[in-house]
């Protein structure tokens, strides 16, 4: 791929003209993410593959998206369709090079979905800070997490609060009298 | 000061028994019912049991506008991050430190908002590292994130810069001789000190000019 660039370290750039530019380029441990500007943002990436996760990925696929499903557990993509065509990609992702094999320098959206809420949040911050994905959705359990994340560009998906408002809904029209 | 810890076994403790002044307020948090009654017992402070990542822990801790909150569960670098921003962004918090498990994460943290990560593998590497990559006279270390770094040399007889003056043997411009230790003085050179066998010399530099600055000191006498 053409997106896999040999840079990682900053090792083949030209080394800049002013001295005190190159002291920051040598940091000794460059563990430094990707960030060159990709070609184009094509890839949907969806992390964690639960019910939820499978779905959106099934969807997209079946609607031709190029799809990617990250996940830690292989077993997890069992939920997948049989005729799924995306990738799938086995990894912790709090290790950013996961995300990176995931081909996250080039995504358009990311769908984040794992069953923990504090891994959505840091990776949703991530996104948006360093790899600067244009969409981003997240799914969290608990509303009160959400004020960390306002403001920022990123779309919350609340489960209690859709449940909650429909409940609220159907019981207000009716319901079994 | 009012510092809050947030879980960890014997670090918090360790850091207890440290913080554990007059003019200091503490905030403990800990996550292991019997661990956290351990440390109410052992140091007659209040200690509040239950996950420090809940918005709802940290407010009945009451940690508004702490000066640091050190959270020390190495378990999930997602719990650490969200601990920290937490603090920052709802509680006023000065500042936050936190420790990471994967060394990778040390430099994304960062970038995020947490003032200090710390990785014990990241500082183990980076000792490995400015311990081996010399030769085995020079011990190296580095200040301020890897901006500067200073050389330890010791002169041995057959090294060319041995018995002149300093002011005589052109020493490069990109590094400097800070300090000479010849036992049992410490000597602040100037342009006239005679560099003797078996001093130490201390020589400050860009990172990016140590090599240079060990292959310029350890140049044999030319025969």
């Amino acid at each position: 791929m053409k997106l896999k660039t040999k840079d990682k370290l900053g090792k083949n750039k030209p080394l800049p003209s002013s001295k005190i530019t190159k002291v920051e380029e040598e940091n000794l441990f460059a563990f430094i993410p990707n960030r060159k500007k990709p070609l184009l943002r094509n890839k949907t990436i969806v992390v964690g593959c639960g019910r939820l996760g499978a779905s959106i990925a099934n969807k997209g696929n079946k609607d031709g998206k190029n799809v990617l499903v990250v996940d830690n557990n292989k077993n997890a993509f069992e939920l997948l369709d049989d005729t799924f065509s995306g990738y799938t990609i086995v990894g912790d992702v709090l290790d950013y090079k996961t995300l990176e094999n995931a081909y996250i320098t080039s995504a358009k959206e990311i769908i984040i979905t794992t069953g923990n809420d504090n891994i959505n949040i840091f990776l949703a911050l991530l996104c948006r800070n360093i790899y600067q994905v244009p969409n981003i959705y997240v799914r969290l359990d608990d509303p009160n997490m959400s004020v960390l994340l306002e403001n920022k560009d990123i779309e919350i998906i609340l489960p209690f609060k859709l449940s909650f408002d429909m409940l609220e809904k159907i019981r207000t029209e009716g319901g079994n009298k | 000061m009012k510092i809050v810890i947030c879980d960890g076994h014997n670090e918090a403790d360790y850091i207890i028994k440290m913080f554990k002044k007059k003019e200091n307020t503490l905030i403990v948090i800990n996550n292991d019912k019997n661990y956290a009654s351990y440390l109410s017992k052992t140091h007659r402070i209040p200690v509040i049991y239950g996950d420090s990542y809940k918005k709802n822990i940290l407010e009945e801790a009451n940690i508004y506008n702490a000066d640091v909150l050190i959270a020390l569960n190495e378990t999930n670098d997602a719990n650490q991050f969200v601990i920290c921003t937490l603090a920052k962004s709802l509680f006023n918090v000065k500042k936050v430190i936190c420790t990471v498990k994967n060394p990778n994460n040390v430099d994304l943290f960062k970038e995020l908002g947490v003032d200090s990560p710390i990785s014990s593998s990241y500082l183990l590497g980076n000792s490995v590292r400015a311990e081996s990559s010399v030769e085995s006279l020079i011990k190296s270390m580095t200040l301020d994130d890897n901006k500067i770094s200073m050389v330890e040399v010791t002169v041995s007889e057959n090294f060319a810069i041995c018995n002149r003056k300093i002011m005589e043997i052109n020493f490069p411009k990109f590094a400097n001789i800070s300090c000479i230790y010849r036992k049992p003085n410490v000597i602040i050179p100037n342009g006239q000190t005679i560099i003797l066998p078996k001093d130490k010399l201390l020589i400050v530099s860009a990172p990016i000019d140590q090599k240079k600055v060990i292959e310029y000191v350890s140049r044999t006498k030319e025969v």
